[in-house]
């Protein structure tokens, strides 16, 4: 056994370390991120350009498709070197979500289509998965499609969709046929946001973020050649995508950066009791760090993590909230004034610590980690069947 | 990075599994902690046959040089069984601390071990000195008489000679002392895991200069370093009874029928094992960081031990009290194994350190 990366990987950090630190990593965003300041939806194009630039977006494809082809080590060092030096988090929906699924199912038109743009970050994906009435239980979804000569007309709403104000492209599930199975009748279609009939309203989180929304479409008609694979065996694909979201769940780099603030914070207040809350955390994080380096060791290996993953889900959301809570703890009685995403307007800043205002911001926006990609308490569900065998 | 088992270790770990499911039946053992033996001398036999005494030990002092991964898989495997024997005072306290000095005698103390004739105890330990290891009160004065009484000396009414640790000329230092010796006398007692520990006292037991093992700052590192190893052990022992803590509950309510089904049917159930697995997962991915550190020249071969520590103190319990909890009654009752282990945790905590003293040791 040996703890330590090879030459080769730590030659990788390097080259990582050295991308982020110089120059690579747009000044622009990494100013705001390191303020807490909203990043726009140019800055988020501009770190993804660059991202793309250097040749990193297909950190997860395999090189035929214009990927990295990078090992299991290799992405976890790029994930967490991203995470540690602050860097917003990749978006997923185009490159880890819909990109797999196009390159596994779709055919050469689709192919030669979408995944260039996947990579160079031309279009913005969003995901169109949740519904009103479908939650954890996605496969009851019913927004209907149904076949119209070379097109498809698709009537119904989909919800929690991340940055659908800012997307160009949405990948749906959709139902084909409402006889058998509900997991039967599903497909995978690709839908352009500009089609006439699609309309996106915000829903506005308890942070005061726009980031979510509501997408309706009513009547929208799109071509059929956009169905990914066969018709009706969407439920497959949207499985094989749910498996590809695992990347970096973890968030380890994120919140190793989290816990270095929160002990500058900490060392300051001479409170006992949250140092013992810090160092319980502290503990999480190295003892998470360890299982995701297990797991990885035995994907190398050619073993099969598989359901052991959802462990990584489990504890590292639980890891990201409870930074946040013992953020606004350390806040103390400021943490009562809360400006909500407008900031202070007109006024002055008030006294107070000046993490204060962003931590209540952070605890209250991760509050989404323990329901998104899977609930929490669906991943225990997950562990029981597939792990403990009941 | 590599963090699998060499085939070596794993064919250790069958080997050890073997023994303990074919040869270590939970009720013989039973019979043993309810009977006036500490352990099964028969046991220590086999334990000296396979070769298992010798483990740790350097090839110069007759060991097999195994480190720190054949040492946690050995208490892994312990931990699930449930041993008694007291391998982790006779052989990774005193034999490893004897192994690592230059003490001039401890061939024939190794060599002994080695065999299984001889138990030694580590008399590390003062009333009124919890955790504090490196200020005894005992001492041994210029005239060379030992005084003090050294309490939860493990295994100590089955040891020929005890390492005792004393102040000397305001140095801390380590001697060693045959427990027949004039002036030692000692009150034993059973641990809540079914063990055996001592108090003993020296009342002007002379020594000669060559029961000197060590002293000073090589001395304090000597048993700094034994104790860390043993804790690292207990660590070990920790995830091998908490593994086994969630796997005979999973198999427990599966076969337990209520409202005309298994009891594993029921989700709150179901969530609570899962619970106990993560939890144990967990605390094996701190213990491969421990084990791959402790031979490090920093400190950080401390700092990864205490995160172990502190983790199978508060998780590995909290497994321990889940898996009573949904044995239900059955859970409770002394003729179960899995109440035993509860016992096992609760001794593992107090050992060395509680998880309390640990957080606070790794978050420094």
């Amino acid at each position: 056994m040996d703890l330590n990366f090879s030459k080769e990987d730590i030659q990788f950090r390097d080259e990582v370390r050295d991308w982020l630190n110089n120059g690579g990593y747009p000044e622009h965003v990494k100013y705001k991120q390191d303020n807490d300041e909203a990043l726009t939806r140019q800055d988020m194009v501009d770190f993804h350009k660059a991202v793309s630039a250097k040749g990193w977006m297909g950190y997860n494809w395999p090189v035929e498709y214009g990927g990295t082809g990078w090992t299991p080590t290799q992405l976890y060092i790029y994930n967490q070197e991203f995470g540690k030096a602050g860097c917003p988090p990749l978006l997923a929906f185009g490159v880890s979500m819909v990109g797999p699924v196009i390159y596994t199912f779709g055919n050469d038109e689709q192919k030669k289509r979408f995944l260039p743009d996947i990579l160079e970050f031309n279009t913005w994906w969003c995901q169109g998965y949740s519904e009103p009435g479908s939650g954890s239980d996605l496969a009851s979804l019913k927004t209907k499609a149904v076949r119209d000569g070379d097109h498809y007309i698709i009537n119904g709403s989909k919800t929690w969709t991340t940055l659908a104000q800012s997307a160009d492209w949405i990948f749906v599930l959709v139902r084909t046929e409402s006889t058998g199975k509900k997991q039967e009748g599903i497909s995978f279609i690709l839908v352009d946001m500009k089609t006439p009939g699609i309309e996106v309203k915000p829903i506005i989180t308890i942070d005061g973020e726009h980031e979510v929304n509501s997408v309706f479409f009513t009547d929208v008609k799109v071509p059929a050649e956009n169905i990914i694979g066969e018709e009706g065996k969407g439920w497959t694909y949207a499985k094989f995508l749910l498996a590809h979201e695992r990347f970096g769940i973890a968030a380890i780099g994120t919140s190793m950066r989290q816990l270095a603030k929160l002990k500058e914070v900490v060392s300051d207040l001479d409170n006992s009791e949250l140092n013992k809350k810090v160092a319980e955390v502290e503990l999480s994080i190295s003892a998470l760090e360890l299982t995701e380096l297990r797991l990885l060791s035995a994907l190398e290996n050619g073993g099969n993590p598989g359901a052991e993953s959802s462990i990584l889900k489990i504890k590292g959301t639980e890891i990201q909230q409870r930074l946040t809570e013992i953020f606004v703890e350390a806040a103390g009685e400021y943490a009562l004034m809360y400006p909500g995403a407008h900031g202070y307007g007109s006024n002055d800043k008030p006294s107070g610590p000046e993490f204060a205002a962003a931590s209540l911001s952070k605890y209250l926006n991760m509050r989404k980690t323990s329901i998104y990609g899977g609930s929490n308490e669906i991943q225990k569900n997950i562990i029981s069947k597939f792990v403990l065998g009941v | 990075m590599n963090l699998n088992y060499s085939e070596e270790q794993t064919m250790l770990r069958e080997q050890i599994q073997k023994f303990c499911e074919t040869e270590y039946d939970f009720y013989k053992r039973e019979d043993v902690v309810k009977s006036d033996n500490d352990f099964d001398e028969s046991v220590w036999a086999l334990f000296a046959e396979q070769g298992w005494l010798s483990m740790p030990f350097s090839e110069e002092s007759g060991g097999f040089g195994f480190g720190p991964i054949e040492l946690s898989v050995l208490f892994e495997e312990f931990g699930k069984a449930l041993v008694i024997e007291p391998y982790l005072s006779t052989v990774v306290l005193s034999g490893t601390l004897l192994d690592k000095s230059n003490f001039s005698g401890k061939a024939d103390v190794i060599q002994s071990i080695c065999e299984g004739s001889m138990h030694v105890s580590l008399a590390y330990a003062e009333a009124a000195k919890s955790y504090e290891y490196n200020s005894p009160s005992c001492s041994l004065s210029s005239d060379m008489k030992l005084n003090g009484t050294k309490t939860l000396v493990l295994n100590g009414s089955n040891a020929a000679k005890v390492i005792v640790t004393c102040m000397k000329d305001d140095l801390l230092t380590l001697v060693i002392v045959d427990t027949n010796c004039e002036g030692v006398s000692q009150n034993s007692f059973k641990t809540i895991d079914g063990q055996s520990c001592s108090e003993i006292t020296f009342e002007n037991v002379s020594l000669s200069t060559d029961s000197i093992i060590s002293s000073g700052d090589e001395a304090s590192t000597l048993l700094k370093d034994a104790l860390n190893l043993a804790t690292l052990c207990v660590g070990a022992e920790a995830v091998g009874c908490m593994t086994s803590c969630y796997l005979k509950t999973v198999e427990y309510t599966k076969g337990r029928d209520q409202f005309d089904q298994p009891i594993s049917n029921f989700q709150v159930l179901q969530h609570r094992m899962v619970d106990m697995f993560i939890e144990s997962e967990l605390a094996k991915s701190l213990l491969f960081k421990a084990m791959l550190e402790v031979d490090v020249d920093s400190e950080e071969k401390y700092k990864h031990v205490s995160a172990l520590k502190a983790h199978v103190g508060k998780s590995g319990k909290l497994s321990a009290q889940d898996a009573v909890q949904l044995h239900g009654g059955m859970g409770v009752s002394d003729e179960m194994m899995i109440g035993h282990y509860l016992k096992k945790m609760i001794s593992i905590d107090a050992l060395f350190g509680n998880a309390d003293h640990h957080l606070a040791l790794f978050s420094k």
